[in-house]
């Protein structure tokens, strides 16, 4: 599984880290979240997929 | 009851009647209403004949096609005026008002956001979680010390007017005004809480006012809250005056109305609910993070908003053409049986919850985490701190088709 965060579309609306807190993180001080985990193991999956649906501005991409 | 599948229900989807007179079994919504339009005109254009609402306009009542449109913000403009099915909102610049983040699209739309999202980041939101159960605690004991009381007033409308007085940097003492002026906008068409029209249209030029001197304020006495970050953004993301002041007012009538809103229905339904009123005692150290998304989704504090068609588009064999008015029906997709489990149901531990009570596109609520530590907290003292909760009289529904306020919910508790 490959997981992308599209930066430049990211606006920190939180939703990611609340659905998939091992994989994305919200810095205090960024106007962006950080992908912790580009590849993320298969248990995972189920709540990557679910941060990428919930993103508000579509900046999460899954893919395999 | 259920409506025939043949037969066009009478009552429109927006009618303020079908709320004020809300039936409490449904939490106060035209449930059967909503899921006929779902099932047989799940895009459906209504008129309506009052000079303070707009003249027509689609309503969208399936939970998907909500997602859709909120998300596809091209198609669906927010800068083109309306906000809701008014036709005056203090931030709609092309009626008067002053623009908002819900009121502008693109680039503008990402530097305010930009900008006012920084007094909503986790590091400030964690520094507010103790000054917010400071206030839970000084608001549960005043009530306690009542045990007979209004919730809305003593407790709804206080956890909420202290949490936004810090996020905004509103001092405590001008908390009370300033949440004055915005429950008279906030409902505009309650006598019992504006007069008259008039009363609207002054509360709104008295906290444009206020706004100016509160960021001059600021700008001497600058700390970590939203007029702050307005205050302070560099040249290149600086916001107008204009700007600043049609932020404020959506922020205030966003913040202050929508989380009494939803503690008050929620509060109703524990009453109604004496097991998930159990469950929730028995998790009232910590309450789980699902249970202020589930008042949430059933208090729906608006019920919609409107967007406008930037080109012709079907949708369920009707055409929205280019200038259409659209309006996200969020109460009635948050009772959507293609994406909520049993929807009728009030469980605490529902998750997922697909609801859209704070929008999923790039217009969603920057105060959602706010809210929902708002609503946490406040039960968690709340659950200690009280033996039992019980009805004392009927609830009173605000009068409003767009503000699913709550007029009165007489309690009675027991210390603990």
């Amino acid at each position: 599984m490959k997981v992308t965060l599209d930066e430049s579309l990211c606006e920190a609306h939180g939703e990611c880290v609340l659905a998939a807190p091992e994989v994305f993180d919200l810095d205090d001080d960024s106007d962006v979240a950080v992908l912790l985990d580009d590849s993320p193991p298969e248990d995972q999956r189920e709540n990557v997929v679910m941060a990428a649906r919930l993103c508000p501005v579509a900046a999460i991409t899954v893919e395999d | 009851m259920t409506i025939d599948a043949g037969t066009r229900p009478e009552l429109g989807l927006l009618d303020v009647e079908t709320y004020a007179n809300g039936n409490p079994d449904t939490y106060g919504l035209p449930l059967d209403t909503y899921q006929w339009y779902r099932d047989n005109e799940p895009c459906s254009w209504q008129e309506f004949d009052d000079p303070a609402l707009i003249d027509a306009l689609w309503i969208v009542s399936r939970n998907e096609d909500i997602w859709t449109i909120d998300r596809d913000t091209e198609t669906f403009a927010t800068d083109r005026g309306y906000v809701n099915f008014w036709k005056v909102t203090p931030v709609d610049p092309t009626m008067g008002g002053s623009p908002a983040m819900l009121s502008m699209s693109g680039q503008d739309h990402k530097r305010n956001r930009g900008v006012i999202s920084r007094g909503f980041t986790p590091k400030v939101v964690r520094r507010l979680e103790q000054k917010f159960r400071d206030y839970a605690i000084m608001v549960v004991d005043r009530a306690i010390e009542k045990g007979t009381f209004n919730f809305v007033d003593e407790i709804a409308h206080a956890m909420p007017m202290e949490a936004l007085g810090d996020v905004l940097g509103v001092p405590p003492e001008d908390r009370a005004k300033f949440f004055h002026w915005v429950d008279q906008f906030a409902a505009p068409f309650d006598t019992r809480i504006t007069p008259s029209f008039d009363d609207v249209m002054i509360a709104i030029g008295e906290l444009m006012v206020y706004a100016t001197e509160l960021a001059e304020k600021r700008k001497v006495e600058p700390g970590e809250d939203v007029m702050s970050q307005i205050v302070k953004a560099s040249a290149d993301e600086t916001l107008s005056e204009e700007e600043m002041m049609g932020n404020v007012a959506l922020l205030a009538s966003g913040a202050a109305e929508s989380t009494r809103t939803a503690l008050s229905h929620g509060m109703h339904e524990l009453m109604r609910n004496p097991e998930q009123l159990a469950w929730l005692r028995e998790r009232a150290t910590d309450v789980p993070d699902t249970v202020a998304q589930e008042f949430v989704r059933i208090a729906s504090p608006f019920t919609h908003l409107v967007r406008t068609a930037t080109r012709d588009v079907e949708m369920h064999g009707k055409t929205i053409r280019e200038g259409d008015r659209v309006a996200m029906l969020f109460a009635s997709g948050n009772f959507d049986e293609r994406a909520i489990e049993n929807p009728r149901a009030f469980d605490l531990s529902r998750s997922p919850n697909m609801h859209v009570s704070f929008g999923r596109g790039p217009h969603t609520c920057l105060g959602k985490h706010v809210a929902a530590l708002e609503i946490k907290i406040l039960l968690e003292e709340l659950m200690q701190r009280t033996r039992s909760i019980e009805p004392a009289g009927d609830i009173d529904y605000v009068r409003d088709a767009y503000s699913r306020g709550v007029y009165s919910l007489p309690v009675t508790v027991k210390p603990a």
